[in-house]
C-alpha cells in the first residue's frame, strides 16, 4: 500500500477525478487527493488498503467512466472502498472545507441556562392547550384527551 | 485470537463463591450491579468486551466518519473485534447492532430517553393484539424516575404525551435549527411536539461534563456527556466492593442437581477456561447475547436450554424496523452538530386508530444527519451523484436535512427467533447466533403510513426534497422479547420480578424480558426494569437460597 499513498497511480487520480472533477468552483479529486490524504485515509483505515490495491491493480484502462460501471456490476464492495477513499480524501482537505463552509464538528458547550426560544416564541403553547394525549388503560377504551 | 487482548479486573478479585454473578456489564447489568453493591451484596461481573477510556473515540478527530464505519461501527459484523461474536443475520430483515465492552451498547447509543406509554404495557386489553404486560406504567413510573436521576436525563417535564410526574432532573438539550423550523411546522399543523429526552447532560451533573453538541454521539461520547453505566454505575458499584472481570466470556451457566445455578464458566483471551461460583446468576447480556447464553447452557436436566421449559427462550425477537424520513431544505441548519439523540419528538399518531389499517403506532424522533463524507456517500434513502453535480449535491444537503426516524411498535411473533448457528462460531470457538426476522404485515403497514406522514411534516417545515429510506437496514439497536416476563410458567421464561419460572436464582434483567416493545427507544425502560428487579432481589435476599 505504501507506493500507493506515497504517490497515487495514474488510475486512481484517473478514477477519483471521474467521480469529483473540477466544477462548480470545486478542485478535482486528483490535485486534493495527494499522498499525504492517502496515507491518512489508510493509517485510519488499514482495511481500504487491500481493495484500493485491488482497483488500481487492475489491467489499463482508457475510460474511467467504464471502469466504473464495471466496478458497479462486478465488484460492488471495490467501487464502495473507491468512493470512500475518495471523499474520505477529498473532504478531510482544510481547503475542500472551507470551500462548502464545514468548519468539523466543533466544540460548542450546551448553555442549559438559555431559556429555550421555542419556549418564547409559544410553539408548545397549541400541544400543552390540547392537553394530554395519551391512552390511560384504565379509562376502558377511551383516551385521556 | 479469543474474546479481548486480557483480563482486566476493577475491584478486588474474589476468592469465593459471589453473592451474585452478573454476566455482561451493559446497560442492565450497571443497574444491577450498582443497587446489589450499594446494598452490601457481594457482586462479580464477567464482561467479554474492554472498559474503554474515553480519549478512545475518535469524534473530535478528522478520522471520525471514516472508524465509524469499521472500528467503531455498530454491527458486530463489521467491526468483528475479537470480543464481538457474530450474528448470522442472512435470514432476518433486519441486521442487529450493539456493543461489547462496559457500558455495554450505551458506549454507542444515541442517548434519545423517551419511556414507553401507560398503553404499551396494556396491548392486549386495549387493541386485543399479544400481551399484557403483568406491570403497568404506574407500577413502573418510580423506577423510571430514580433512573433517571442517575444517568443524568435531559429534558422538559410537562409533556402532554405521558401521564404527570416528576421532571427530569436536568433543563432540556437545544433542538437546534432543524429542530426549530420542525417544531414550528408541528405548531401551525396543531400535531404534537415535545422536545426529546436524553441521557445526555445539558449542565454538568454528578462530576460529568456537559454535551459540546458535537454531533458524534453514536461514536463514543468523549466528553462523558452521553451516559453509559460505565461513567454513571459501574464507578459506584466498585466503590462498594463489586468486581468487573473484562475480557472474560462466559460460555454457559451451570446448575446443580436442586436444580439451581451455581455460577458460569468462561474463557478468556488466552483460551483459558475459568468456573466463577456464585449463589445467584444475573443475565444481562441483551436480547440476543442472552438467549444465546441459555440455549448454550443446554444440560440433561435442561435439554432444550437453560429456563427454557417453556420453549420461549429465544422466540418473540423484536427489533423495532426502523423508517427514515429526510428533509432538505435551502437554509443552512448546521445539522452536522447537535447531540445525535433526538432534537425533538412527536407522538402525535402513536396510539392505535384502527381506521389506519393497523394497530399500535410510532415514536418520531428528529435527528442530526451527519458530516460531509455522509453527505457525499450514497444516503440511506440511495441517492449518490458522481460527475460535475457531485459538488452541488453535497452543497444541497452538508447541513441542509433534518431526519425523522420512525420507530414502529413491533409486534412478538414466535418465529422470530435467535437460535445457535451450527457453523459461525465467535473468536473462542462457542457458536453465534443465528437470526430469522421478518417484519410483520402490520408493522409494514405502520410504517406507510407513517412515512407518509412523516413528510407531510418536513413538507410543512418548508424542505424542498424528501428522502424516504422505508426499511434500513442497519437499524437493529433494540434488542427486546427473547426471554419475555409473564405470570404463567408456560407462556413465558421470567417472572413479573425477572426470576426465571425455572430457575429460582437465575434473572435475566435486560431487554430480552420485554413482553412487547412498544414503539419507542427500550433503554430508559430497560433500566428502570433493572433497577425493579434489583431492589426485590434486596428485599427478598434472605430467602434466596444458598448454594455455596
Ligand atoms: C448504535 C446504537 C444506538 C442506540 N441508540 C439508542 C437510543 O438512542 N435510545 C435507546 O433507548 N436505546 C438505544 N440503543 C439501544 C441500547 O443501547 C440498548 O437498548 C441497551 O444498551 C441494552 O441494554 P442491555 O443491558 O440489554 O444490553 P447491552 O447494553 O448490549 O449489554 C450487554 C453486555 O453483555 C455482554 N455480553 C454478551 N454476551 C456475553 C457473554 N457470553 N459473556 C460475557 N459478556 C457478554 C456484551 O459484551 C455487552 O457489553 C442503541 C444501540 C445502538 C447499538
Ligand atoms: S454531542 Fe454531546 S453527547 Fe454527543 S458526543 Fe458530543 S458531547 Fe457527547
Amino acid at each position: 500500500m505504501n507506493e500507493i499513498s506515497d504517490e497515487p497511480p495514474a488510475a486512481f487520480a484517473a478514477l477519483a477525478d471521474a467521480l469529483v472533477p473540477a466544477a462548480h468552483g470545486m478542485p478535482a479529486a486528483s490535485t486534493v487527493v495527494d499522498g499525504n490524504r492517502l496515507a491518512f485515509v489508510v493509517q485510519a483505515r488499514p482495511d481500504l488498503a487491500d481493495p484500493l490495491a485491488a482497483i488500481v491493480a487492475m489491467p489499463m484502462f482508457d475510460d474511467p467512466a467504464t471502469r466504473l460501471d464495471e466496478l458497479a456490476a462486478q465488484h460492488p464492495e471495490l467501487l464502495a472502498a473507491l468512493h470512500l477513499v475518495v471523499v474520505a480524501g477529498y473532504y478531510s482537505d482544510p481547503h475542500v472545507r472551507t470551500l462548502i463552509g464545514y468548519p468539523g464538528q466543533i466544540v460548542r458547550p450546551v448553555s442549559a441556562l438559555d431559556y429555550p426560544a421555542y419556549l418564547d416564541e409559544g410553539l408548545l403553547d397549541r400541544v400543552i392547550e390540547r392537553g394530554p394525549i395519551w391512552r390511560d388503560p384504565t379509562a376502558t377504551g377511551h383516551d385521556s384527551a | 485470537m479469543n474474546v479481548s487482548a486480557e483480563v482486566g479486573v476493577s475491584g478486588d478479585r474474589p476468592d469465593g463463591p459471589a453473592d451474585v454473578l452478573i454476566i455482561g456489564a451493559g446497560a442492565s447489568g450497571g443497574v444491577v450491579a450498582r443497587r446489589l453493591a450499594e446494598a452490601g451484596i457481594r457482586v462479580v461481573c464477567l464482561e467479554q468486551g474492554a472498559w474503554h477510556d474515553r480519549t478512545e473515540y475518535r469524534g473530535a478527530e478528522l478520522d471520525w466518519e471514516l472508524t465509524a464505519r469499521r472500528q467503531w461501527s455498530s454491527s458486530p459484523n463489521i467491526r468483528a473485534l475479537p470480543e464481538d461474536y457474530p450474528v448470522d443475520d442472512e435470514r432476518s430483515d433486519v441486521s442487529p447492532l450493539m456493543f461489547a465492552g462496559v457500558g455495554g451498547s450505551m458506549i454507542l447509543f444515541a442517548g434519545a430517553w423517551p419511556r414507553m406509554l401507560p398503553s404499551d404495557f396494556r396491548v392486549r386489553s386495549l387493541d386485543g393484539v399479544a400481551d399484557d404486560w403483568p406491570l403497568t406504567y404506574e407500577d413502573l413510573r418510580p423506577y423510571y424516575e430514580r433512573s433517571d436521576r442517575q444517568i443524568g436525563v435531559s429534558g422538559l417535564g410537562g409533556d402532554p404525551a405521558y401521564p404527570p410526574g416528576e421532571d427530569p432532573p436536568l433543563p432540556p438539550l437545544p433542538i437546534g435549527a432543524g429542530g426549530l423550523r420542525v417544531a414550528r411546522a408541528h405548531s401551525r399543523l396543531g400535531w404534537h411536539w415535545w422536545p426529546e429526552p436524553n441521557a445526555i447532560l445539558s449542565a454538568p451533573y454528578d462530576g460529568r461534563n456537559r454535551c459540546v453538541q458535537r454531533g458524534t454521539c453514536m461514536q463514543g461520547c468523549g466528553e462523558g456527556a452521553k451516559a453509559s453505566t460505565d461513567l454513571t454505575h459501574w464507578p459506584r458499584a466498585i466503590a462498594h466492593g463489586a468486581t468487573l472481570i473484562t475480557g472474560a466470556r462466559v460460555s454457559r451457566i451451570e446448575t446443580n442437581s436442586a436444580g439451581l445455578a451455581t455460577g458460569a464458566h468462561w474463557i478468556d483471551g488466552a483460551g483459558t477456561e475459568h468456573f466463577q461460583r456464585a449463589n445467584a446468576v444475573v443475565v444481562a447480556a441483551n436480547g440476543i447475547g442472552t438467549p444465546r447464553l441459555l440455549l448454550m447452557s443446554s444440560s440433561e436436566a435442561h435439554p432444550d436450554g437453560l429456563a427454557n421449559s417453556s420453549g420461549l427462550v429465544g422466540r418473540r425477537l423484536m427489533m423495532h424496523p426502523f423508517a427514515n424520513v429526510t428533509g432538505l431544505f435551502d437554509e443552512q441548519l448546521e445539522s452536522w452538530q447537535g447531540h445525535f439523540g433526538c432534537s425533538i419528538e412527536s407522538f402525535e399518531f402513536y396510539e392505535t386508530d384502527e381506521r389506519r389499517g393497523f394497530v399500535r403506532g410510532a415514536k418520531w424522533g428528529l435527528a442530526p444527519t451527519g458530516g460531509p463524507v455522509n453527505a457525499a456517500l450514497p444516503s440511506r434513502a440511495g441517492a449518490q451523484v458522481w460527475g460535475a453535480d457531485h459538488h452541488l449535491h453535497v452543497r444541497s444537503r452538508l447541513g441542509h436535512g433534518a431526519s425523522w426516524g420512525l420507530f414502529g411498535e413491533d409486534l412478538p411473533d414466535e418465529e422470530n427467533r435467535v437460535t445457535l448457528s451450527a457453523t459461525a462460531t465467535d473468536s473462542s470457538g462457542l457458536a453465534a447466533p443465528e437470526l430469522q426476522y421478518s417484519v410483520s404485515e402490520n408493522s409494514r403497514r405502520m410504517l406507510d403510513f407513517h412515512i407518509e406522514k412523516a413528510s407531510e411534516s418536513l413538507t410543512e417545515a418548508g424542505a424542498h426534497t424528501i428522502e424516504v429510506d422505508r426499511l434500513m437496514r442497519y437499524s437493529g439497536w433494540h434488542l427486546l422479547g427473547t426471554a419475555r416476563m409473564g405470570t404463567d410458567p408456560t407462556t413465558s421464561v421470567v417472572d413479573e420480578w425477572n426470576r426465571a419460572h425455572d430457575v429460582p436464582n437465575l434473572f435475566v434483567v435486560d431487554g430480552s424480558c420485554f413482553v412487547t416493545s412498544g414503539g419507542v427507544n427500550p433503554t430508559s425502560t430497560i433500566c428502570a426494569l433493572a433497577l425493579r428487579a434489583a431492589d426485590r432481589m434486596v428485599e427478598r435476599r434472605h430467602d434466596q437460597p444458598v448454594v455455596w
